[in-house]
């Protein structure tokens, strides 16, 4: 080595060098060790758990995006995860969407532009200052001097709100608003005392919340957020875990998944493919899913343009569809076919019209479709492509499909393949989900997917879909009526419904909205959206499930005030 | 002197054009980030209500006004350092978020940067002075070999191999969460535990490009005739080696180090992806998913800049390195 030649003697820089190096290295070993130390001490505490109780529950994402900040103002929409925190007036269950008492006892409709609120007695805030109407009313006010928070919009149809009393809440709306009730059952409720002081709450990054849920922010960094149990929480006794653990999903979904599989998650909401063989094979006595159904996925054509403004072409499609084939192979077999009556079924069963045959599910039967067209006067050339009524070839159709969602462009081609049966070419494109977006809401588009209705508010899940008000001429923007429907017998119904204040009516009602559906085909429900939810009964049971469908995974607080230890479970 | 005055006016061109483009291009995007932003806490099951939609647009005070209007206010605000309030995360100034990921990208983009080139230099050197023996057959070979790979391949294998099956070191992230960041050794030590994976998946095929150009470099030197003059006059080696070859071989790869240096603020996106890193290439790539043009514009600006001042160092360095390039300009 000429370096070496040269000099003749080993320097003393190299020996530094080595001298550092192996510093170095054993640093990094010591923090390997001491990091992988860490990771298993997590579940086996050092401080040992209070009688009775499961010391952590292991969470996944809470929100914030890739660097998250300290957020915790339950209305901004880059905050943390605050639904262990903040709570509502009424629980409108999932599942069932019954409504359960929660923060406020009972409610009425004095009149249909007036409602009263009777809040619940006894709740304290996480500070020790009492809870009364006087935050619910202070909460609603919030929004009218910072639309930037409301997020329902509730301000368009309120005049106003007023604490009557220490447990009375009237509102008064400018019109009949009986289907905005679920939108007031839902507003979190935050403290009066807190929150006056801030002057620009939109800005308000809340970083040490106060509220009235079963759990306290204990501590945030980029990585990880840790709630504990509040023990002034107004049904403190039903809440049996100490901590709440959220870990940043890092590393993207694959390491996400890997976790998942680990048996490190207790309660997430992943999309996993195949999640018998990858999931619950890891683990079957513990690791356990349920997938209830969301919103209607739908097959949105543009309705101002031939041959999508027939309804007997329209009609033909409903049969044209294979959904089974959508479910199975381009979902895992996850989701459920959907009704062309709009609601989601089973669970809204109660809601059926009684004259609707076969609850509304179409079959699929590509001869009658044909039957259909041919009926309607769509011939079928000699080269096997579909005529228009006036004889000449249909054009191609495009489809356009969000980019990387991979689920839904299978669907598409799956689509694009029934509609080839009946001589229709389909064009399915994949520009980015933006762009699919901005064509969507301005009506420059032949087909796409549309998600709508789910949910407990029949109002909302026929009126943004439907309604005349939510739609814009194609070029403009329309807010959610995307195929641009207009039917004035749908408007009607619509704000009957608004001030419908009985059920008996409401059903009455939507029966009708049904039959527009069924009947008329706006748009055609392809299947329902599935909501992701991975839990493990290791350490806790009394999960929701298919079985015991209590509630669905969206109402968090109260699964954590139905879970208990289960009493196998060897660790603390 | 006419030659740094003109590199100078040059950078000031050059920097005007960038903001300007750094102004244009992301409006050229078609996309709402109020709807972007709703989308995504939606997810794609459920039913956006346009309400929402609306209530964030006026929360984040979307630009009105006319592009004209909009390009004089930025200007003033660059200007200023003024940089808006980002609107992926909402009410935190960019440069409170960009404070946040710059150490990380300029620690590890930096050191590996720095180690790279060293390590490069030096073994592009030896290999040149040890020319058609087996060692520079290995390194010449080996680095040709190294460089055609992939690099998130390397990465990806990295990952399997040493956190996946040997589960030594993290999969993903900058620090583990455990320990609260703070200027501690047990927080430096978690950093670097975690930086291991990336900084090495860098230093893999970073050195590639030093060490052949290096290596070709003090190739052509070592035939030049001052060389056989200095070991005819019984120089010892090593300062030929060094003082004659190197030296002169190593200019173009000096300015090469220093334009480098300008590429380190905008991070190197796929390290940062692959391994979870929180640096600023994963903010640029989350600001451009969200169109959230603040954040956007502004990791694009420090960038840029960035680059040019590099770019005015190189120029500057390489006036002082190399008196052929002053005397050139005065002619």
């Amino acid at each position: 080595m000429w370096w070496r030649r040269a000099q003749g003697r080993r320097p003393r820089t190299t020996r530094a060098v080595t001298a550092a190096a192996t510093a170095f290295l054993v640093a990094v070993a010591g923090a390997a060790c001491g990091a992988g130390d860490n990771a298993s001490d997590s579940d086996r505490g050092d401080s040992g758990a209070t009688a009775g109780l499961v010391r952590r529950l292991n969470m996944g994402d809470f929100g914030g995006g890739n660097a998250p900040q300290r957020n915790f103002n339950p209305f901004s929409p880059t905050a943390l995860t605050t639904t262990f925190v903040y709570e509502m007036l009424f629980n409108i269950n999932d599942y069932s969407c019954e409504v359960e008492p929660w923060l406020a006892e009972s409610f009425t409709w004095e009149s249909p532009t007036k409602l009263v609120v009777r809040t619940r007695k006894g709740v304290q805030w996480s500070d020790g200052k009492p809870f009364s109407a006087k935050d619910v009313a202070f909460t609603f006010n919030l929004f009218k001097k910072a639309p930037g928070l409301d997020r329902n919009g509730i301000w368009s149809a309120l005049s106003s709100v007023t604490a009557t009393s220490e447990d009375e809440v009237t509102f008064t709306f400018k019109e009949p608003s009986v289907p905005r009730f679920n939108q007031i059952a839902d507003t979190r409720i935050v403290p009066e005392h807190i929150w006056s002081k801030e002057s620009d709450p939109e800005k308000f990054t809340n970083p040490n919340p106060v509220g009235t849920g079963p759990f306290t922010v204990k501590s945030m960094n980029s990585q990880q957020l840790v709630l504990e149990r509040n023990p002034r929480y107004w049904q403190a006794d039903k809440v049996k875990v100490q901590e709440l653990f959220f870990r940043k999903a890092t590393g993207g979904a694959e390491v996400d998944k890997l976790r998942l599989q680990r048996g490190e998650y207790d309660w997430n909401a992943m999309f996993v493919p195949d999640i018998e063989k990858t999931y619950v094979a890891k683990d079957p006595k513990h690791n356990k899913y349920w997938f209830p159904p969301g919103a209607n996925i739908s097959l949105y054509m543009n309705l101002t343009k031939a041959p999508f403004d027939d309804v007997e072409f329209r009609r033909a499609l409903t049969y044209a569809i294979d959904r089974e084939e959508i479910k199975d192979k381009a979902q895992y077999g996850y989701v459920e076919t959907a009704s062309q009556t709009g609601l989601v079924l089973p669970g809204q069963k109660a809601w059926l019209a009684p004259d609707i045959e076969n609850e509304g599910r179409v079959p699929y039967d590509p001869e009658r479709a044909k039957q259909i067209l041919a009926d309607a006067g769509y011939q079928t050339g000699p080269d096997g492509k579909l005529r228009g009524k006036d004889g000449k070839p249909l054009p191609a159709f495009s489809f356009k499909v969000q980019n990387g969602w991979v689920d839904w462009i299978q669907a598409a081609q799956i689509i694009r393949d029934n509609l080839a049966d009946l001589g229709i070419t389909l064009n399915v494109q994949t520009p980015t989900p933006e762009i699919v977006d901005a064509d969507r809401a301005s009506g420059n588009f032949d087909m796409v997917f549309g998600v709508h209705g789910g949910g407990c508010n029949m109002y909302d899940a026929y009126r943004l879909p439907l309604h005349s008000a939510q739609t814009a001429p194609v070029g403009k923007p329309a807010a959610s009526n995307f195929v641009r429907w207009r039917d004035a017998r749908t408007d009607d119904l619509l704000d009957e419904l608004a001030q419908a204040q009985e059920e008996e009516e409401q059903k009455r009602i939507v029966g009708e909205l049904q039959k527009i559906m069924v009947e008329q085909v706006p748009v055609i429900p392809l299947w329902y959206g599935a909501q992701w939810f991975q839990y493990r009964t290791e350490k806790v049971v009394g999960w929701p499930s298919a079985e015991d469908p209590y509630a669905g995974p969206g109402d968090q607080l109260v699964i954590i005030t139905r879970l208990r230890p289960n009493p196998e479970y060897r660790g603390d | 002197m006419r030659y740094f005055a003109s590199r100078l006016g040059f950078f000031l061109l050059t920097l005007w054009a960038a903001v300007t483009l750094n102004f244009i291009i992301p409006r050229l995007q078609p996309g709402d980030p109020a709807q972007s932003m709703v989308q995504r806490l939606a997810g794609q099951t459920e039913a956006v209500d346009p309400a929402a939609i609306e209530s964030v647009r006026v929360l984040l005070g979307l630009p009105t006004g006319s592009i004209l209007e909009q390009y004089v206010d930025y200007l003033k605000a660059v200007v200023r350092g003024d940089f808006g309030i980002s609107y992926t995360y909402f009410p935190y100034s960019v440069t409170h978020i960009i404070g946040e990921a710059l150490p990380w990208t300029i620690v590890l983009v930096g050191v590996t940067h720095v180690l790279g080139f060293v390590i490069g230099t030096l073994l592009g050197a030896w290999a040149a002075w040890k020319r058609n023996t087996k060692f520079d057959a290995v390194v010449s070979l080996g680095s040709t070999f190294l460089g055609t790979l992939p690099f998130f391949w390397i990465a990806l294998i990295l990952i399997y191999v040493f956190a996946f099956t040997l589960r030594w070191f993290p999969e993903a992230g900058g620090y583990s969460g455990e320990i609260e960041p703070s200027w501690s050794w047990a927080f430096i030590a978690d950093a670097v535990y975690h930086g291991f994976l990336p900084a090495l998946s860098l230093l893999i095929t970073g050195p590639i490009g030093w060490i052949m150009s290096m290596r070709n470099n003090m190739v052509h030197t070592l035939g030049e005739d001052y060389t056989r003059l200095a070991q005819a006059k019984g120089l010892r080696t090593s300062r030929v080696a060094l003082v004659y070859s190197a030296r002169v071989a190593i200019l173009p790869n000096v300015t090469g180090f220093a334009m480098g240096l300008g590429t380190i603020v905008g991070g190197t996106l796929m390290v940062e992806m692959i391994f979870g890193y929180p640096g600023m290439g994963k903010l640029m790539y989350e600001a451009i998913s969200s169109r959230d043009y603040p954040l956007m514009q502004t990791i694009f600006l420090f960038t840029t800049v960035g680059v040019l001042l590099a770019n005015l160092c190189a120029d500057i360095l390489y006036g002082i390195l190399d008196p052929r390039v002053r005397r050139e300009a005065q002619a």
